[in-house]
């Protein structure tokens, strides 16, 4: 029996460059051509600055949809979700929903509305929270939206890790379709930049001196956060007649070992012409991903750090990665492979460009 | 009929688990077995909040572990710990084989338990007083992590967060990346420390009973919240018999599904949950009438029974006899991330012991043809195929079915 090769066969996201369906155009991975925006979520001690997603109405993006209730999370998991759907020219009305799985990977969660669960409690002490809100700062809250909006009634997935949750989730909801326990799979990953995640990147030392002021971005010296969503759709190769941004030909993640030796595994025969190698929280010029991607590939493949914009995604980072990459004009018909590197460990995939 | 693929048979080679009544199966299962449940009155576990007024399980003398400066371990981290420790006490560290194990814990407490309702208003300020170390546990990754770390372990590692579906789904996840090869082995469970957050999340959603819940009841009145952490070392039978290992049960069958129908609530009818029980006894290969117990979620609160029991009614349809179901929640609580876990190594404990525990302080049971609920007296038979149902918020279910390892397998 042919191995089942997953594909992908629809983008969406709610990123920095805005509520997009399908690649981002003009997105060269070289020269971002955003600049960090004015924080003004909440209010700041001065200027502060982070690739921030600037508000809209998700349901001028995708009709229908009620958000009033919802955090920034959930409601951008609802419209990337949405907008991947209609990207890949799906038709759910047509399809067995119970086999469409979702699986979703966060580093932080609903951490927006833990917040707000926090404040309430030191407003008006423990036994004074709000009901409405407990339930909704659970990790998977966003993804039982899409489940319910959509009525996807397959597995319903809640994925983290430090720094590779993206790749695990892509690499689980392949495993779901490996194994016949899904015809289809939603990957999602994001996360929302609060004040509380931005306040522990100042205390600790970690931002750029570009989040302070508002001269170009040339060099981040420094970690300037971001915040975002990006879903895929997944699908079997020979699942319909439709267009392709990629097939998943593998994966790899561990918090150890030797990547080296991982990577030449996963390789085995292929030899991708552009590799992302990406690192999460910080400037990406070093670190174990980086090594082998130098080490492996001659000299025409291009090694492409990520952009700075794409940094800030932290843990979920790997599907803005990926659709950045495969928004390059000049990458169809290769061999495509994302490293990324974390304080331990690392991650790769290796995708195969129609 | 018994699986005969021997290099896609899940087995269970270790359990490790820390509960109220100690660390070790053996301690649980002897507090199981003595029919005293752990529940105390929350007010005597958190003096300082005399408003709590639920019923909770904790667990006592959870011992401390250094880590570098830089983070400081959240008591979930080291419920997990101890219980990885527990599940792996008698495997040899050095092997290759265990190195590259790969870890998927379940947690949805993480690290709230070290942060307070002064990180949200001033954060910075509560950097300043508190440290950053204790705010690095909030990711619940980091019970994965910490996991891995402790035991150095460099596999592939993640976290699983699915609500109260959470325990069980790192289990059926973790079967998934070995039959993907993605690990020699993997180290698979959840934990769930106790903490204000969530005993006043649940308390404002008025799902608590003040009193000892009472699963499956007519009268029951909601759940009482316990902590835990258990963790299962599974393998393919194949590896395990390679390496000469002690395979305690084989997992026949996992499966996953989502109601789509309420933010919280369950299916009424339990469609949802029936078609997950379903396609796990399809994966098990296994009839309506193979099934010997099931380990129910049975939180106690008056939507999830009835709802369960009319999935069961619906997947246990045209029995010959009904199917023996327990909630075991009834002796220490709703343990959130890591219950799923923890009624999995109850649930092999029953294939292996052929002991049933049944349902405490459960009297007047909610009717039904298909169910025979089990109380009173422990109950003692032969069982080959038991059972393990998850269901959590955001319409989430998991089932997992567990075998005997002495008699499935060629």
């Amino acid at each position: 029996m042919k191995p089942i090769l997953p594909t992908i066969t629809g983008i969406g996201s709610v990123t920095p460059f805005g509520p997009l369906a399908g690649l981002i155009p003009h997105a060269p991975l070289e020269q971002p051509p955003l600049e960090p925006g004015p924080i003004t979520a909440w209010t700041t001690d001065g200027l502060r600055r982070a690739f921030v997603v600037k508000p809209f109405q998700p349901a001028s993006v995708v009709p229908g949809l009620k958000t009033r209730r919802l955090d920034r999370l959930s409601a951008w998991t609802l419209v990337a979700s949405s907008l991947a759907l209609q990207d890949a020219k799906i038709d759910l009305s047509q399809m067995d929903r119970s086999r469409v799985a979702v699986v979703f990977a966060t580093g932080f969660g609903c951490i927006e509305l833990t917040e707000s669960f926090y404040r309430s409690a030191a407003t008006n002490g423990w036994s004074g929270t709000d009901p409405i809100t407990f339930p909704e700062t659970l990790a998977n809250s966003p993804p039982g939206h899409v489940a319910l909006f959509h009525g996807l009634r397959g597995p319903n997935i809640t994925i983290s890790n430090r720094f590779f949750a993206g790749e695990c989730a892509l690499l689980q909801a392949a495993s779901l379709l490996r194994h016949g326990q899904a015809d289809m799979a939603v990957v999602i990953a994001g996360d929302t930049l609060t004040q509380t995640m931005y306040a522990w990147y100042e205390t600790a030392g970690l931002l750029s001196p570009a989040c302070y002021n508002a001269q170009p971005l040339t060099e981040p010296f420094g970690y300037v956060p971001s915040e975002g969503v990006v879903a895929l759709v997944l699908e079997p190769a020979a699942n319909r007649d439709v267009r392709s941004y990629g097939h998943l030909h593998a994966g790899r993640w561990a918090t150890g070992g030797d990547p080296l030796e991982s990577i030449y595994q996963m390789l085995g025969d292929s030899v991708p012409s552009l590799t992302i190698a990406a690192g999460n929280g910080g400037p990406c010029s070093s670190g174990p991903a980086n090594h082998p991607a130098g080490g492996i590939f001659s000299a025409e493949a291009a090694i492409v750090p990520a952009q700075p914009v794409a940094l800030g995604l932290t843990d979920t980072g790997a599907l803005f990665h990926l659709v950045l990459a495969l928004s390059k004009r000049d990458c169809r018909g290769n061999a495509l492979m994302l490293a990324t590197s974390g304080d331990r460990g690392f991650a790769a995939l290796l995708l195969e460009l129609p | 009929m018994p699986p005969t693929d021997v290099p896609k048979i899940i087995a269970v080679t270790g359990i490790g688990i820390v509960s109220p009544y100690g660390i070790g199966m053996a301690s649980l299962e002897a507090g199981l077995l003595s029919g005293i449940s752990r529940l105390v009155p929350a007010k005597n576990v958190y003096p300082e909040y005399p408003g709590f007024e639920g019923t909770t399980a904790p667990v006592s003398e959870l011992p401390h572990f250094a880590a570098d400066s830089s983070y400081r371990y959240s008591r979930s981290d080291r419920l997990a710990i101890v219980a990885a420790q527990d599940a792996v006490a008698d495997f040899d560290r050095r092997q290759a084989s265990f190195r590259d194990s790969g870890i998927v814990m379940a947690s949805t407490v993480a690290g709230l338990s070290e942060i307070d309702p002064g990180i949200a208003q001033d954060p910075a300020a509560w950097y300043r007083r508190h440290g950053l170390a204790r705010a690095s546990s909030y990711s619940v990754a980091r019970v994965a992590s910490s996991v891995g770390e402790h035991l150095a372990i460099r596999g592939p590692s993640c976290a699983v967060s699915v609500a109260c579906a959470s325990g069980a789904m790192a289990i059926a996840l973790a079967a998934n990346m070995l039959l993907d090869g993605a690990a020699p082995m993997v180290l698979a469970g959840g934990s769930d420390a106790l903490c204000p957050f969530t005993l006043s999340g649940f308390s404002a959603l008025q799902s608590l009973d003040p009193e000892p819940c009472r699963p499956f009841d007519q009268s029951r009145r909601g759940l009482n919240l316990g902590e835990a952490a258990a963790v299962l070392v599974l393998e393919t039978l194949a590896g395990a018999q390679a390496r000469g290992a002690n395979v305690l049960a084989l997992l026949r069958g996992w499966a996953m599904t989502n109601d789509a129908s309420h933010p919280t609530a369950p299916h009424k009818q339990g469609i949802g949950l029936a078609k997950c029980i379903n396609h796990a006894m399809e994966m098990a290969g296994c009839a309506v009438d193979e099934i010997g117990y099931v380990n129910a979620h049975g939180t106690g609160t008056p939507l999830n029974d009835i709802a369960e029991a009319n999935a069961y009614e619906l997947a246990f349809r045209g029995r010959r006899r009904p199917v023996p179901v327990s909630s075991t929640k009834s002796y220490f609580g709703h343990c959130l991330g890591s219950a799923g876990s923890v009624e999995a190594a109850i649930t092999i404990s029953a294939v292996r012991s052929g002991a049933i525990f049944p349902t405490l302080r459960l009297t007047h049971p909610i009717e039904s043809t298909t169910v025979d609920w089990v109380r009173g007296e422990v109950r003692r038979q032969p069982l080959s195929l038991a059972m393990s149902v998850s269901i959590g918020f955001g319409g989430s279910n998991a089932v997992l079915i567990f075998g005997n390892s002495g008699s499935a397998y060629p």
